[in-house]
């Protein structure tokens, strides 16, 4: 589903470059649930930007499903993005002023369907995550924990081929965080890809794979942690 | 493109910062309510003065004579200068291509009588070319005709006022053709009736042919007063037309050259040319008030979508992440900024259109009349907000492009 060979990225501050992703080789499966871990700084967001095609790399190759995503323009971003991923933040990145639906409705927005299949979707998705009694309620009527099912159900909604989470139990308690992988978990069952950025072993363990990140590469490559 | 959410969008950017939206609205209903009563009141202005102006076309020139202030030619200073009969022959003789010619001579305060009712009306006699020069709408009946004054006949065309006086209540105009009147003692034969409308001075006149007037009215043959058309001559001509006419005047009235008061040629098409340039100056400097005060109100709409493309960067990444294209992220920027546009001007036009409809009936003034929005001024007011609302969006709309998503979504 992914491929990456070489990957590098770099980032210019001042009259420095700083290397961030220095070689980046690695694939990953159609249905795989894998773990990206690292220390503060190792890069793991930058590779999950990439990743998400919402940064642009340097250098090196990136397939998705089988499409080069090098050198994209913008539109084509945003197109490969809403046909093929989802993203969930530790930080949820709900809009405040929208309700549950609205928020989780929000992909189909922009992709034309008509209102009243969104809110249809939207709900079922809801459901599907186990808030829809919550569907009316802005997010800052909401748990830590249910805003990030919102979330989930809008990175669903679009019907996306790969999940792409930046620690998205970051910022939520250790009951709340295991009900969150629960149903990272119950979706990947169905065969949707998931990426997951984490620093706890906990979340990590529970991953098919883990890829650690150390200074810009990926550290002993050959045996990629199998859980 | 306009859809619920679309709109939900619009009334959350409106309605997060009341004040400022407010304030901002104001200031661009102020400019178009500015813009929209200073046009009316203009128009207003303008129409006044054409009504109190226009009881003559403005393509003529007015010959007319007063007091000769300098001796000349043995003749002693400080004297009364008259144009007789022959004196207008010859100057009419002298002029090569004439469009229309009336002499006048004018009778004010005359006392007209029909039955027992009577009042104190203007006497004009003239020449059958003052129904073109004079623009007479005519609501009954004829005006003078070429043979009236080869016969001296005793025939007049009444203004409105008198038809309005004079007669029973409810006397349509053309039962007063035929009646006969008391003019300074002597019967006349009602021919026509007239109305200018909102003129009031004109409709308290009655015409009567020059050559009767002169005859019953004077006993000498001075001319009050030659009104010569100048057709569609150009300004030029008609500027060149009336120095060499008051020069040629000056020589045959024995008049100073210098001399200022003796004789003169008034040239209506100056006038009306003076009036034109005062009232496009008018015009302008509306717009242009009104214009400054528009973009004030722009600037005002550009500082609002700035600041709200700064506090909702991490929105607007979000909506990219999940597949906005810059040109939907564009098309709401540009659609709030016009909606606040539109709904503020809107409010500015019709308090001005409201303001102007109630001063309306308030102020009746001669040189004011009917002030009146314009139609296709309101149309380009807001055509101009739509452009302007659009153009003040264009640099916050620029702005939220170049965020990119990343950027958007890192925590700090
Ligand atoms: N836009 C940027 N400009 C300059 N440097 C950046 C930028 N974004 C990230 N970096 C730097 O790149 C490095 C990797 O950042 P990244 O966010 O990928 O780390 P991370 O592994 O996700 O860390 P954390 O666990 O703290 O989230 C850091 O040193 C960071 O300071
Ligand atoms: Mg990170």
């Amino acid at each position: 589903m992914i491929e990456l060979h070489g990957i590098r990225k770099s980032y210019q501050s001042g009259a420095q470059t700083l290397e961030v992703l220095k070689g980046i080789d690695c694939t990953i499966n159609k249905g795989e649930l894998v773990a990206i871990m690292g220390s503060s700084g190792s890069g793991k967001s930058t590779l999950l930007n990439v990743l998400g095609l919402l940064d642009d790399f340097d250098g090196g190759s990136y397939h998705l499903d089988g499409n080069d995503m090098g050198g994209l323009g913008e539109k084509q971003a945003a197109r490969y993005r809403s046909e093929f991923l989802g993203f969930v933040f530790q930080s949820f990145n709900l809009i405040g002023y929208k309700t549950a639906l609205e928020n989780a409705a929000l992909p189909l927005y922009y992709q034309g369907v008509s209102r009243k299949e969104r809110q249809k979707q939207a709900l079922h998705y809801l459901t599907k995550v186990g808030i829809a009694d919550w569907a009316e309620h802005l997010p800052n009527q909401m748990s830590g924990g249910q805003k990030q099912r919102v979330a989930i159900a809008r990175a669903l909604i679009a019907n996306p081929r790969v999940i792409l989470a930046d620690e998205p139990t970051g910022a939520l308690d250790s009951v709340t965080s295991d009900e969150v992988m629960g149903l990272l978990k119950e979706i990947n069952r169905e065969g949707i890809t998931i990426v997951v950025v984490t620093h706890e072993n906990e979340i990590a363990a529970q991953c098919d794979r883990i890829i650690r990140l150390k200074d810009g590469r990926i550290e002993n490559p050959q045996a990629q942690h199998h859980v | 493109m306009f859809d619920r959410d679309a709109w939900l969008e619009i009334f959350h950017t409106v309605l997060s910062n009341p004040l400022r939206t407010g304030l901002t609205g104001l200031s661009i209903a102020l400019g178009i309510f500015i813009l929209v009563v200073m046009q009316g009141l203009g128009a207003g202005l303008e129409a006044g003065v054409a009504n109190t102006f226009g009881d003559k076309a403005s393509n003529v020139m007015e010959v007319r004579t007063g007091n000769a202030q300098l001796a000349f030619r043995g003749r002693k200073p400080n004297r009364r200068v008259a144009l007789h009969n022959p004196d207008e022959q010859a100057m009419k003789e002298q002029l090569d291509t004439i469009p229309a010619w009336s002499r006048l001579v004018f009778r004010w305060g005359s006392t007209v009588r029909y039955g027992n009712q009577q009042g104190s009306y203007n006497v004009r006699g003239v020449d059958p070319d003052q129904r073109e020069i004079g623009q007479v709408s005519l609501t009954s009946g004829r005006f003078l005709s070429p043979r009236d004054l080869a016969q001296n006949r005793k025939v007049a065309v009444l203004g409105a006022q008198l038809v309005q006086d004079l007669f029973p209540k409810g006397t349509k105009p053309s039962d007063v053709v035929g009646e006969f009147i008391q003019l300074r003692g002597i019967q006349f034969a009602v021919v026509g009736t007239f109305n200018q409308a909102g003129s009031r001075w004109e409709n308290r006149s009655v015409y009567v042919p020059f050559s009767t007037a002169q005859k019953l009215f004077q006993n000498d043959d001075v001319v009050g007063r030659v009104t010569i058309g100048t057709g569609d001559a150009a300004i030029e001509d008609t500027r060149e037309a009336s120095t060499g006419l008051l020069f040629w005047l000056k020589d045959r009235l024995v008049v100073h050259p210098d001399d200022a008061e003796g004789v003169w040629v008034n040239n209506e098409n100056e006038e009306a040319e003076m009036f034109r340039q005062i009232f496009s100056g008018i015009r302008l400097f509306v717009w242009f008030v009104g214009l400054m005060t528009l973009l004030a109100g722009a600037m005002g709409v550009a500082n609002i979508m700035a600041i709200v493309v700064r506090e909702r960067t991490k929105e607007i990444g979000v909506r990219k992440a999940l597949g906005a294209t810059s040109h939907a992220i564009v098309g709401q920027i540009i659609q709030e900024a016009v909606f606040l546009m539109l709904v503020s001007g809107c409010v500015g036009l019709l308090a001005g259109t409201w303001l102007l409809h109630g001063i309306a009936p308030l102020v009746e003034h001669d040189f004011f009349s009917n002030p009146r929005v314009d139609f296709y001024s309101a149309l380009l007011a807001l055509g101009i907000l739509i452009l302007v609302g659009v153009a003040s969006a264009i640099g916050p709309a620029v702005r939220a492009v170049t965020i990119r998503p990343v950027e958007a979504l890192r925590d700090e």
